[in-house]
């Protein structure tokens, strides 16, 4: 089978199934990453391998634009609007994912590194599952306010700590000879010089922005932009997915009406995170399934734990309610979409461990989603934000 | 060719505090709901409501913040207004700060014409609010103004 027919499948398979996915009531990443397992190549082999060998490309196509669509958050009247609550919250939910399972890891006697990329791609949580629960029994209240708050804004910080996790995991496994502040010293400089590189871009796109008079113009600077910023990051080995965020945070900040770079690409990345997901779903290596059985437990219970106490001191330094600090941990189990691409991006640069890395967050994350909704709905239940269920 | 020899100056606008039944009532004899300029005490435009406001009635706080993220993906499914959990009261309650459009694109007055029609056309908008120096509003400039102006230069009005 070829490429172009190989995709072509992806898509048209990937519409059927977003439709049955629509009807069973499951967010759509999930019914593209189970389409990805079945006609990927270990089950039905509907994937050739020229397009399972372009993986690595098509997530660095798709990370750069949703890296570049989450920096959007990074502007000062975003940090107005979500308030004090939903930044503590959000924070040390994620920093107590991010302990709770580095430590785990450790302690089953993962390397450091391994144990730094599984704490950085727990802290992700998925809003689309929450969506659903609060559209199917109408939740609202404040409670359900500062839950979106949450969940939308902790994209952004998992994707901050990845990118310095992956910096330290890259300079402490490649590096092995080097000491522990060449290690830091090494990383530090890899994250500066992202920021510093999508930063000058983003200023200089603002700047010819000004000249670009109709749709068709702006769809390809924008997108052009987005992939200059990614294919210098990976030239020079720098982040990928920082640069794109900076790239983006830049430009809100800066232009008066920054949103139709954000509201054009919308038109046509669907088919590409479309794509993304199925084959990361095709990635899945079954084989691998039995062996990750200790470490999809241990990251399954860590991060919902380091959830849980990070969001309860959350509540407790932003003086929240008693229900916030008791309820609000458990309904940020969903996890899809950018964890999973940070686990995919860890497969392509960890040629050792990463496929075991993505296959365990890949089945966790549809454990995830087939367990997360029920959590959502009990909060949502036990807070009152649910009337009569 | 500039905006503000072009424009239409008989203008409706609401403030942030204007409910929906207001609102509705204010346009209910109208061929289509138009774009409505939202202004402060001093005139200053806040923002636009248009059709497409009226749906952000049904959605939950912070959806526009989950919109950022593509990979919330539900999110960018339209509404469904046939099955809406509508309450007594919200005509009262909702008002156009709740639901009003503040990615606002705007022209100044006396910027020329072929401005204004290229913003209409980058942002699909049919009609844009136009503002002074001071940010306050002076009209409304719509895709038909542009097409009058045309017209008539070609003496076909």
């Amino acid at each position: 089978m070829n490429f172009i027919l190989g995709i072509s499948l992806i898509l048209l398979f990937g519409v059927l199934s977003g439709k049955i996915a629509e009807k069973i009531k499951t967010p759509a990443i999930t019914a593209y990453l189970v389409l990805g397992i079945f006609i990927g190549p270990y089950a039905a082999r509907f994937v050739p391998m020229s397009v399972l060998n372009a993986s690595g490309i098509i997530s660095n196509f798709a990370l750069s634009i949703i890296a570049f669509s989450i920096g959007q958050n990074f502007s000062f009247s975003i940090f107005k609007q979500i308030g004090k609550q939903v930044i503590w919250i959000s924070v040390l939910a994620a920093f107590g994912a991010w302990v709770f399972v580095v430590v785990g890891m450790r302690m089953i006697g993962l390397p450091l590194y391994v144990a730094l990329i599984f704490g950085a791609i727990s802290t992700a949580t998925a809003p689309a599952a929450l969506i659903m629960v609060i559209r199917q029994y109408k939740a609202k209240g404040k409670f359900t306010d500062i839950l979106m708050g949450v969940v939308a804004i902790d994209d952004a910080w998992g994707l901050i700590v990845f990118s310095v996790c992956l910096a330290f995991a890259r300079k402490i496994h490649f590096n092995q000879a080097a000491s522990m502040a060449q290690v830091i010293i090494g990383s530090l400089l890899q994250i500066g010089l992202s920021l510093v590189m999508g930063g000058i871009i983003g200023w200089m796109f603002c700047t010819f922005a000004y000249h670009i008079r109709n749709k068709r113009d702006l769809l390809i600077y924008t997108i052009g932009t987005i992939f200059l910023t990614a294919g210098l990051a990976l030239h020079f080995h720098l982040s990928v997915l920082l640069s794109c965020m900076i790239l983006s945070a830049v430009i809100v900040n800066i232009h008066k009406e920054s949103f139709r770079f954000f509201d054009v690409l919308q038109t046509i990345d669907w088919p590409i995170y479309l794509i993304f997901f199925v084959l990361a779903g095709a990635n899945l290596e079954i084989e691998m399934l039995k062996h990750i059985g200790l470490i999809g437990v241990v990251y399954l219970i860590a991060r919902v734990v380091g959830k849980c106490i990070g969001t309860y001191f959350g509540a407790v330094f932003s003086h929240a309610g008693h229900e916030v600090k008791t309820y609000m941990g458990i309904a940020q189990m969903p996890q899809a979409g950018v964890a999973l691409g940070m686990a995919l991006i860890s497969k392509s640069v960890f040629p050792e461990l990463g496929s075991m890395i993505f296959t365990a967050v890949a089945a966790t994350t549809i454990i995830y989603e087939i367990i997360g909704p029920f959590f959502v709905k009990l909060s949502l239940y036990k807070t009152g934000q649910i009337q009569n269920q | 060719m500039q905006v503000k020899n072009n424009m239409q100056t008989n203008l409706i606008s609401v403030t942030r505090g204007t409910t929906l039944s207001q609102l509705l009532d204010l346009f209910s004899s109208f061929h289509s709901f138009p774009v409505v300029p939202v202004v402060d005490d001093d005139n200053i435009l806040l923002g636009i409501v248009h059709i497409q406001s009226f749906f952000e009635i049904f959605k939950p706080h912070h959806h526009d913040l989950l919109m950022r993220n593509p990979l919330s993906m539900i999110s960018r499914e339209p509404t469904n207004i046939f099955d809406v959990d509508i309450e007594e009261g919200m005509g009262l309650l909702v008002i156009v700060a709740d639901i009003m459009d503040t990615k606002m694109v705007k022209v100044e007055q006396d910027e020329d014409i072929k401005k204004a029609y290229d913003l209409m056309q980058l942002h699909n908008r049919e009609a844009i609010p136009v503002v002074d120096k001071d940010k306050k509003l002076v009209g409304i400039i719509s895709v038909f103004d542009v097409v009058m102006k045309i017209f008539k230069e070609k003496g076909l009005v």
